[in-house]
């Protein structure tokens, strides 16, 4: 389809007699420009200085350096950029960027001189409110921002823009052929309201006469709001944003136990690191917690069974999260639940030794319960000494409510796993961070925290502030260097769930085999959070929990596992619940997907919402054009994959798809 | 950016009646600033008016509202009147695109500071064409000041505060610190001529336009 | 009898209209004026048409008081905001100015200082509006007045523009905002004229047909490419190219003759606008034995 787009560059070098007269005032110059935005992504390099260069001549030797920053006017970003930058040796800073970028660099350098060396160009082509506003898209529709929208009386076309007097109660006496006098390429904006109003079956009677009221919106109101969205976006940590929460379906929900699976499909590789070694073979019988797989080195995690039963086979079913065809346990249950043996309560767990206490938690094949299922074991024995233990009970992910209700039901229990994971890593300081949208689980918290040194604290709910890097720069202002890990700024992070697993591995002798996940959605029949058995498919879930067509879960529905942010899509009812499974959430799949043939259109909200503070739009752009490896100069190997970005992108480019594939090709490539 | 705040329940009222409703919502700048709960409330109080109510993003985007108006073809066709609740961009795009059908929006725009992606800036600017900042220091006069004056103040500042808006600096107080510190206040003896506003039409019609 | 009852009494009604000068010498206009003095039923008086900068309506009208010939006072929205707008209403009517002719106005980029600032706070509607309110002794805010005007005010439609059902939409509302009179923009198509007056009528408000002398066939191209809102037929066009340059006033004057005839039986009067040639103004009343 050809679709006429409007580039809206926002500058263009001021002409060349005005340049001259900056840089023949000054004895060097550094020049910053501004990359630019809202225009088609198509170039790396910004041509505005180049052309400077041209314009200069032999006055190029005045120039003392230059730096290209993206989106300027992001004044927390650029801040540091520009610290970043020697700017000591010149006598004044050149600005290529739009009127916000200059301001924003001579509030920044004050003190030093600062030039604009170029002017806005304006918007509108509405020479009576002189601004008209673009959308987040290259579309011709601008709206004026008065605060006083005259649509609903128009057909939906807007006077103040179309119309280039901004008349409000109908045309005046100029245009000509239905064409507007002051140009004539343009409508007149009144004959195409009379003609949308004609085709809705409307008179158009031009109602009351409107008087345009100019002292809306108030000059300070912008103001006001403008500073407080700039200090609210950044609190805490850099970016993030607030997706609707959906937590309402389920956080009155208390944990329900899920009927018994037929069979349980138990996945070895249900942890960061090597896959277990199978310990068990077609035929045998086991009991629910005997260890069936082996840890297999150091960085690895075993298994147990959740049922008793007869082991079906060890074949290949599609992995959950890998979404590849990986080994699994089969076992049919016979609903007995007989318990092995070693699974005994220990009484007097408290005079247990830090050894001891890892020894368990490895032996109860414990992994991180957040979703990247790291093994505990490892985790709880740093190679550097940690001076804080941070308890996450953010679940950030809209739709899930499992660490909520674990919190609103068993705070005492995690109390004491808190305590446990105190003594093992030898930690001053424990903190248990709740985001604000939990106040019963906060409620919670304090009933049993009476006297106890352990601190709750209650934050301001954002996405992604459960990523391990945020919740630390949140609650204790640290910043985890790129390519480090948590405990290189003294702190171990820990989810909730995992932490009332060691309780119950310790205090109960319970190895992992179960979990508490959220199953909700769009159109979920039975939305719950659901205490299952690892390994239980995922289709006797969906057939417990939705009553709809099975067909239409992977036609007109995306089933993630995990959360609408980070879930998986899953591709077949066959792969079941790993470790790692925080909630099974249902989701009506867009009228628009995303592709990587759209256009990158440079609005800048990837950059604004990236909690690493990275630059995903180069990402989308060096994808494009499918050139790997380039995507490492803007630290790919720092993204979370939070997936903020994709979900804010206004071109609907597969972000993520670029960024996965970068980083396998970084991580397979052996560099010197 | 732009962003919205409900009209009144009035207004409102006085063009939807008792009319069946199809609601297309826009969350594409709802981080930026939502009127989250008046919106809920308000619909709420339609009760059985609402034939269904959808969330989606990027009305301003005509290919992606177009793919929506497709979609939700039969709700739409059901609804007398097509409420729509997002800024006046996205409202202009669905109407354009449903021209036979009654489209209402339920919302007043307004603007924060900045072109770019979610955060609004500390800083605006009004694209006049001619940038004044090299003779202010890098404070725009424009932005600033509520009457725009760009040869010094008016004589209604109080204590440095502007006389239109008291909680505000006035812009060439601001401007007068900004130049003494750069040493450089002999440029505010400088006549500047009064702007061009012919440059909105000269330089934004002639925009190039780009085809796909 | 004033502008006022004529449009009551009387059955066809001729204005002129007086252009200021660009700078302050106004005799040239005024002798033109005094021309007309008692031929015509009153004045308009343009108010920097074209964008162009010029003398003010509100002098000129107010000198045309003081000689005895009855003024419409143009006003345009391009330039002031609603307290001048208000204001120079009020100036006006100590003035001793009784007619008002409330315009949108052209847009600056017309004419000669096209970086001004287009003001076009109020428009026409708004602005007829507005002087009713005055006339009811309060301002636009409802604030009482120390004394109040009285006008006769006017409005202006273009009957060639299309829909013209939209011009008709127009000027109901600047009917409901209280205008007594309107005066067309240039009619050049007596058929087409006609189809809209079959629809004004029923308005119940005098309509005075405008008329232009072209003053040749460069003249009418030039408006035809410059002038909002005017359109020349190619006919008329023709018919001053194949003639003399002497003999250009009378064709002229034949033209806007059978315009003139034309129009008697299609409206309640006519507005004359001579732009420079003022003084063939008689021959055309002569002609239509309107004198």
């Amino acid at each position: 389809m050809e679709t006429k787009l409007i580039d809206y560059t926002k500058f263009s070098l001021k002409p060349a007699e005005e340049i001259h007269e900056i840089v023949d005032r000054v004895e060097n110059i550094f020049i910053l420009s501004c990359a630019k935005c809202y225009q088609l992504f198509e170039r790396e390099a910004g041509e505005d200085y180049f052309t400077l260069l041209g314009l200069l001549g032999e006055d190029t030797k005045k120039i003392a350096g230059h730096a290209q920053i993206d989106f300027l006017c992001n004044n927390i970003l650029s801040e540091k950029a520009i610290s970043s930058l020697d700017l000591s040796g010149c006598s004044a800073v050149g600005v290529i960027s739009c009127g916000l970028g200059i301001q924003f660099v001579a509030h920044l350098l004050e003190g030093k001189p600062v030039y604009a060396m170029a002017d806005s160009v304006p918007q509108s082509a509405n020479s009576t409110s002189g601004i008209g506003y673009h959308g987040i898209s290259l579309e011709q529709e601008k709206c004026a921002a008065c605060g006083q929208c005259y649509l609903n009386a128009t057909g939906g076309i807007c006077p103040m823009i179309d119309c280039a007097k901004g008349l409000l109660n109908g045309p005046c006496g100029g245009a000509r052929d239905g064409k507007c006098e002051v140009d004539p390429s343009l409508d007149c904006a009144w004959v195409k309201i009379y003609e949308r109003i004609g085709n809705r079956g409307e008179q158009l009677t031009l109602g009351d006469t409107r008087i345009h009221d100019y002292s809306k919106p108030a000059l300070q109101l912008k103001n006001d709001l403008s500073t407080l969205n700039n200090k609210l976006r950044n609190e805490g940590f850099y970016g993030g944003l607030h997706p609707l929460e959906e937590k309402q379906q389920t956080e009155h929900l208390a944990i329900e136990k899920f009927p018994e699976p037929e069979e349980v499909v138990i996945f070895l590789s249900q942890h960061t690191g090597k896959k277990a070694s199978p310990m068990v073979q077609p035929g045998d019988y086991v009991r629910v917690g005997q260890k069936i797989a082996g840890a297999d080195g150091f960085i690895s995690a075993s298994i147990h069974s959740s049922v008793s039963g007869k082991v079906v086979s060890i074949e290949e079913r599609i992995h959950p999260v890998l979404q590849r065809r990986e080994l699994a346990v089969v076992i049919e249950n016979d609903r007995e639940n007989s318990l092995d043996s070693h699974c005994k309560p220990n009484s007097d767990f408290k005079k247990l030794s830090v050894k001891s206490l890892l020894d368990i938690v490895r032996e109860s094949g414990i992994v991180g319960l957040g979703g990247a299922m790291f093994p505990t074991q490892v985790k709880l024995a740093p190679p550097k000494k940690v001076d804080t233990l941070l308890v996450n009970g953010c679940e950030c992910e809209p739709f899930l409510n499992g660490d909520n209700r674990i919190m609103i039901e068993r705070p005492q229990d995690i109390i004491i796993g808190i305590g446990l994971l105190k003594k093992i890593l030898g930690v001053n300081r424990t903190i248990i961070g709740v985001e604000n949208n939990k106040a019963d689980a906060i409620t919670s918290f304090k009933g049993v925290l009476k006297n106890s040194a352990v601190e709750l604290l209650r934050l301001n709910t954002k996405y992604p502030q459960g990523a391990e890097k945020m919740l630390i720069k949140k609650i204790l202002g640290r910043e985890v260097p790129s390519g480090g890990l948590p405990f290189d700024v003294g702190v171990i992070v820990s989810n909730v769930g995992t932490i009332l697993a060691v309780y119950d591995a310790v205090v109960q002798g319970i190895p992992l085999y179960k979990r508490v996940i959220t199953v909700s959605g769009e159109d979920m029949s039975r939305p719950g959070n659901y205490l299952v058995k690892i390994g239980t498919p995922l289709k006797e879930i969906i057939q417990y929990c939705f009553d709809g067509d099975i067909e239409d879960i992977f036609t007109k529905y995306d089933l993630k596992m995990g959360g609408p942010m980070m879930g998986i899509i899953q591709t077949s009812l066959d792969s079941s619940v790993i470790k790692g499974t925080s909630g099974l959430t249902l989701l009506k799949r867009s009228p628009v997907q995303l592709s990587e043939d759209n256009d990158c259109i440079k609005c800048g909200r990837c950059v604004d919402v990236c909690p690493m503070e990275l630059h995903p739009h180069y990402y989308a752009f060096y994808g494009k054009k499918a050139e790997l490896g380039r995507a490492d100069d803007y630290n790919v190997m720092d993204c979370i994959e939070c997936r903020s970005c994709e979900y804010i992108c206004s071109a609907k480019l597969p972000l993520m798809s670029f960024i996965k594939r970068e980083k396998e090709y970084a991580r397979s490539t052996v560099k010197n | 950016m732009l962003v919205v705040q409900l009209k009144t329940e009035d207004e409102l009222r006085l063009k939807i009646a008792d009319n069946k409703v199809f609601i297309i919502e826009c969350l594409g700048c709802q981080d930026v600033y939502f009127p989250n709960k008046e919106v809920d409330e308000y619909i709420r109080s339609l009760e059985k008016q609402v034939i269904a109510r959808v969330r989606l993003d990027y009305l301003c985007n005509r290919d992606y509202a177009s793919a929506y108006i497709k979609a939700y073809d039969k709700q739409i066709q059901k609804a007398q009147i097509v409420l729509v609740i997002s800024c006046g961009v996205g409202m202009q795009v669905i109407s354009s695109l449903l021209d036979h059908k009654i489209v209402y929006t339920c919302c007043d725009t307004l603007y924060l500071n900045g072109f770019q992606g979610l955060s609004a800036q500390p800083f605006d600017c009004y694209q006049c064409g001619e940038c004044y900042l090299n003779y202010t220091g890098g404070v725009c006069p424009l932005t600033n000041c509520p009457k725009e004056l760009i040869n010094g103040p008016c004589g209604g500042a109080r204590d440095g505060k502007c006389e239109v808006n008291p909680d505000a600096d006035c812009a060439w107080a601001v401007i007068y610190e900004r130049l003494y510190k750069l040493n450089k206040l002999d440029i505010v003896k400088k006549i500047l001529k009064p702007r061009d506003h012919s440059r909105i039409i000269s330089q934004s019609l002639s925009r190039e336009r780009i085809k796909r | 009898m004033s502008f006022s009852e004529k449009l009551r009494e009387k059955n066809f009604i001729v204005t002129a209209e007086v252009g200021p000068p660009k700078g302050v010498n106004i005799n040239r206009i005024l002798d033109e004026a005094e021309l007309l003095k008692g031929k015509v039923d009153a004045f308009n008086v343009t108010d920097l048409q074209s964008s162009v900068m010029r003398l003010g309506s509100l002098a000129v009208s107010h000198l045309l008081q003081e000689r005895g010939m009855e003024a419409i006072f143009q006003m345009t929205c391009r330039d002031r905001n609603r307290l001048s707008l208000q204001s120079d209403l009020l100036n006006a009517y100590v003035l001793g100015i009784r007619n008002v002719l409330a315009l949108t106005g052209d847009h600056p980029s017309l004419g000669d200082h096209p970086n001004a600032k287009s003001v076009f706070d109020l428009d026409s509607v708004s602005l007829l509006q507005v002087a009713s309110n005055l006339m009811d002794g309060r301002d636009m805010n409802g604030n009482e007045l120390d004394g109040k005007p009285d006008f006769c005010l006017g409005a202006v439609v273009n009957p060639g523009a299309d829909p013209y059902e939209l011009q008709l939409l127009k000027m109901q509302k600047k009917i409901d905002c209280g205008a007594k009179f309107i005066q067309t923009q240039a009619i050049f198509d007596l058929e087409k004229f006609g189809e809209f007056m079959n629809q004004a009528q029923r308005f119940g408000v005098p309509i005075l047909g405008g008329i232009i002398i072209l003053k040749s066939a460069g003249m009418a191209k030039f408006m035809n490419e410059n002038i909002a809102g005017i359109s020349v037929p190619e006919k008329y066009i023709e018919r001053m190219i194949q003639i003399a340059r002497e003999d250009r006033p009378k064709v002229a004057v034949e033209i806007a003759n059978e315009l003139v005839e034309g129009m008697k039986t299609l409206c309640q009067g006519v507005h004359i606008m001579a732009l420079g040639w003022e003084r063939y103004v008689p021959d055309l009343l002569e002609a239509s034995a309107l004198i």
